[in-house]
C-alpha cells in the first residue's frame, strides 16, 4: 500500500472560533479511514480543507507524498479528489447517464458539438458494472431511484471521473438497512481495487467500524483518539467521547 | 428516448406516452379540431388553417424562448414589450439610411443587449428575474412609445423579404416550426441545453459539476428576447404597419402558457420545446375555432382563461403521475 492523502498540523479558525487546532491524518491507496465527531467537532471544516474549498491557516496537505496547495475545488479535482454529498450531488430531473455526464458529455458531430447520448449510455453502464453497481436502465431519472441507488451513482460518477481519493460526506445517513448494505458491498469492492483511498465522515459508530480499516475521532477541534478499526469497539469510542465531555464541561 | 426498452410491453408504452404531457395535448388538440369542424363546416378550409397558423406562430416563437427560462427558472415577462420595440428600432434604423436587412439585423441587436441587461441586472445583482423584467416591461414601454411618439407606422422593405418575414400566408409558421426545430435541438443535444436543464433541476449540484450557471441563465434571457423581437419584426411584416402597443403582456402570457400546457414545469427542471408547439397550437385552434363560433366577446375570454386553467392543472398532475412510473426516462 502506499500513501494516497496526508495532512499535517491542519489549522483553521473562523474569527474567533478554532474550528481545527493542528489535526494531522493520512490514508492509504485501497485503505479505508473513518472519521468520527459530533457536529462542530472540525469533521466537515477537515474534509472541505481537503476539497479546496477552505484553505487552512496553518499545516501542510500532500497527496502521493508530495507538498499540494489546495486552492480551489478545481484544483483539488484535478489531484484526484473528490467529495460526494449523498444530496446535493445530482438532478433528479436528468437520466443516470446523463447525471454521470454532468459538465464532462461526449459529444459527437464535430462542430455542432451535439450530445453523443449513445456513447454515454454504454460509458455509464460500463462504468457501473466496473464497480458492481446494478441498474435495470441508465436511461431511469434519478428521480425514480432509491436514496441508496443514488448515493451509488453519485460514487460511480467520482470513480469514472478518475477520483482516487474519495470523500464521503455521511454516505449511510437516512438508509434502510438494505440501503445500507448496499453502499457499504460498494465502499467494500472499491477498497478491494487497491488504488482509491477512501475517507468517510459518518456518526453511526458500531457502522463505521464494521465497514473502514481504520478510524479517526475528532473533538473540538483536535484527534483524541486514532486506531484500527478491527481492535476498537464502539463503547471504547463512546467512553472517550464521554471523558472528553466531562471534562470540557469541568473546564 | 425509447431505446433500451424492447423488452416493454405495447401497453405499458402507450400508457408512457399518454402521460407524456405533449401526448395528451395533441390528443385535445385533435379533439377540438373534431369538434370545430362538426360544429362549424369552415374550420379546416384552406384560409381558416392560415388563420389558424398565424394564431399559432407568435406564441409558439416566443415560449422557444420562455421554456428555456422556465427550465432554469426564470422567466420574462417583457418580452411582449421588445415584441412592440423591435420594428420601430428597424424603422428608425431604416430612416437613416440603413438597408432593410441590416436594419433588421440592429433591431435584433439591440433586442438582444436588452436580454443581455436583463441578465446581468438578474444575475449581477440577485434580483428575481420576475422583478427584473417587470421593471422592464415599463421601462421598454416607454421607450417604445418615446420612439414611436405613440403612432403606428408602415414597414418598408420590397415585395420578396416582406414575403419572406411574414406577409406570405405561411411564412412565419414556417418561422415558427424552423426556430422550434433548432430549439429542440438546442434542449435535448447539446450541452447548452442539459446544463438549462441541470440548472433548474439542482442548481447545488450544477454547481459542483462545475457548469457555468450565470453564462448559461444570461443567454437564455439573451436568447428569450432575441426571439421576441424577431416574432414582433414578422408580426409587423405579416400586418404590413407597426403598432407601439403591439405585442405586450397578452403575447408574453400566451407564450408561457403555451410551454406550461406542453409541460414546462413553472418550478424549473423539466420542459420540452415540442410541449411549446402543441400547447400553442391548442390555444390557437381553440381562439380560432370560437371564434369562428361566433361566441360573444366576453364569454370568450371566460372560456379561453378556464381552458388554459383546466390544461395547465392537468399537465401539472399528469408530471406527477409521470414521476410515479415504475419505469420511464420519458422526459
Amino acid at each position: 500500500m502506499s500513501e494516497a492523502i496526508r495532512a499535517e498540523n491542519l489549522v483553521k479558525t473562523f474569527g474567533s472560533v478554532t474550528a481545527l487546532n493542528g489535526v494531522s491524518m493520512r490514508v492509504e491507496r485501497g485503505e479505508t479511514l473513518g472519521i468520527l465527531g459530533d457536529n462542530g467537532a472540525g469533521k466537515s471544516t477537515l474534509i472541505k480543507i481537503l476539497t479546496g474549498y477552505h484553505q487552512p491557516d496553518a499545516g501542510q496537505v500532500y497527496v502521493d507524498g508530495k507538498p499540494v496547495r489546495l486552492g480551489s475545488v478545481d484544483e483539488a479535482r484535478a489531484l484526484g479528489i473528490e467529495c460526494v454529498y449523498q444530496d446535493l450531488a445530482l438532478v433528479n430531473g436528468l437520466s443516470i447517464y446523463h447525471n454521470m455526464f454532468l459538465n464532462r458529455e461526449l459529444l459527437w458531430g464535430g462542430p455542432l458539438k451535439l450530445l453523443d447520448h449513445r456513447a454515454m449510455r454504454r460509458r455509464a453502464a460500463a462504468a457501473l458494472d466496473e464497480i458492481g453497481v446494478a441498474i435495470p436502465s441508465v436511461e431511469l431519472e434519478v428521480g425514480q431511484l432509491s436514496g441508496g441507488q443514488r448515493q451509488a451513482i453519485a460514487v460511480a460518477r467520482a470513480v469514472s471521473s478518475n477520483a482516487r481519493i474519495l470523500l464521503l460526506d455521511e454516505p449511510l445517513a437516512a438508509m434502510g438497512a438494505r440501503e445500507a448494505r448496499l453502499i457499504i458491498d460498494l465502499i467494500d469492492r472499491l477498497r478491494g481495487r487497491g488504488d482509491i483511498a477512501i475517507v468517510m465522515i459518518a456518526h453511526n459508530y458500531a457502522q463505521t467500524l464494521e465497514i473502514c480499516d481504520r478510524v479517526m475521532l475528532v473533538q473540538h477541534g483536535e484527534v483524541t483518539f486514532e486506531s484500527h478499526a478491527a481492535t476498537t469497539s464502539a463503547e471504547e469510542l463512546l467512553d472517550i467521547v464521554r471523558r472528553e465531555y466531562r471534562a470540557a464541561r469541568a473546564g | 428516448m425509447a431505446q433500451g426498452g424492447s423488452r416493454r410491453g405495447v401497453a405499458s408504452r402507450a400508457y408512457e406516452f399518454l402521460l407524456r404531457p405533449e401526448a395528451s395535448v395533441i390528443v385535445v388538440s385533435v379533439a377540438l379540431v373534431i369538434y370545430f369542424e362538426i360544429a362549424n363546416q369552415n374550420f379546416l378550409t384552406n384560409a381558416n388553417v392560415q388563420t389558424v397558423s398565424q394564431f399559432v406562430a407568435a406564441p409558439v416563437i416566443i415560449a422557444c424562448g420562455e421554456i428555456m427560462l422556465l427550465i432554469c427558472r426564470e422567466i420574462d415577462l417583457s418580452v411582449g414589450q421588445v415584441f412592440a420595440l423591435a420594428p420601430f428600432i428597424m424603422e428608425n434604423v431604416n430612416d437613416i439610411g440603413v438597408p432593410v436587412p441590416l436594419a433588421i439585423l440592429a433591431a435584433l441587436a439591440v433586442c438582444a443587449l436588452i436580454g443581455l441587461v436583463i441578465g446581468l441586472i438578474t444575475i449581477g445583482l440577485s434580483v428575481p428575474s420576475f422583478i427584473t423584467t417587470l421593471g422592464m416591461l415599463f421601462l421598454i414601454t416607454g421607450l417604445t412609445l418615446t420612439i414611436s411618439r405613440g403612432y403606428p407606422a408602415n414597414t418598408a422593405g420590397g415585395p420578396w423579404l416582406t414575403g419572406i418575414m411574414g406577409e406570405w400566408a405561411y411564412s412565419e409558421i414556417v418561422w415558427a416550426l424552423a426556430i422550434v426545430a433548432i430549439m429542440h435541438v438546442v434542449l435535448r443535444h447539446t450541452r447548452w441545453g442539459l446544463h438549462t436543464i441541470a440548472i433548474g433541476g439542482n442548481i447545488t449540484a450544477a454547481a459542483e459539476a462545475g457548469i457555468a450557471i450565470n453564462r448559461i441563465k444570461i443567454g437564455n434571457f439573451v436568447l428569450t428576447s432575441t426571439l421576441g423581437g424577431l416574432t414582433g419584426l414578422l408580426e409587423a411584416f405579416r400586418v404590413g404597419s407597426i403598432d407601439p402597443l403591439a405585442g405586450g403582456s397578452n403575447i408574453m402570457f400566451l407564450g408561457v402558457a403555451s410551454g406550461v400546457i406542453g409541460g414546462t414545469a413553472i418550478a424549473g427542471g423539466a420542459g420540452t420545446i415540442i410541449g411549446g408547439l402543441v400547447g400553442g397550437i391548442m390555444l390557437g385552434v381553440m381562439q380560432d375555432g370560437f371564434t369562428l363560433q361566433g361566441i360573444n366577446a366576453f364569454t370568450f375570454d371566460i372560456i379561453i382563461g378556464a381552458a388554459i386553467l383546466i390544461a395547465m392543472v392537468a399537465n401539472i398532475h399528469l408530471a406527477r403521475l409521470r414521476s410515479h412510473a415504475p419505469r420511464g426516462g420519458a422526459r
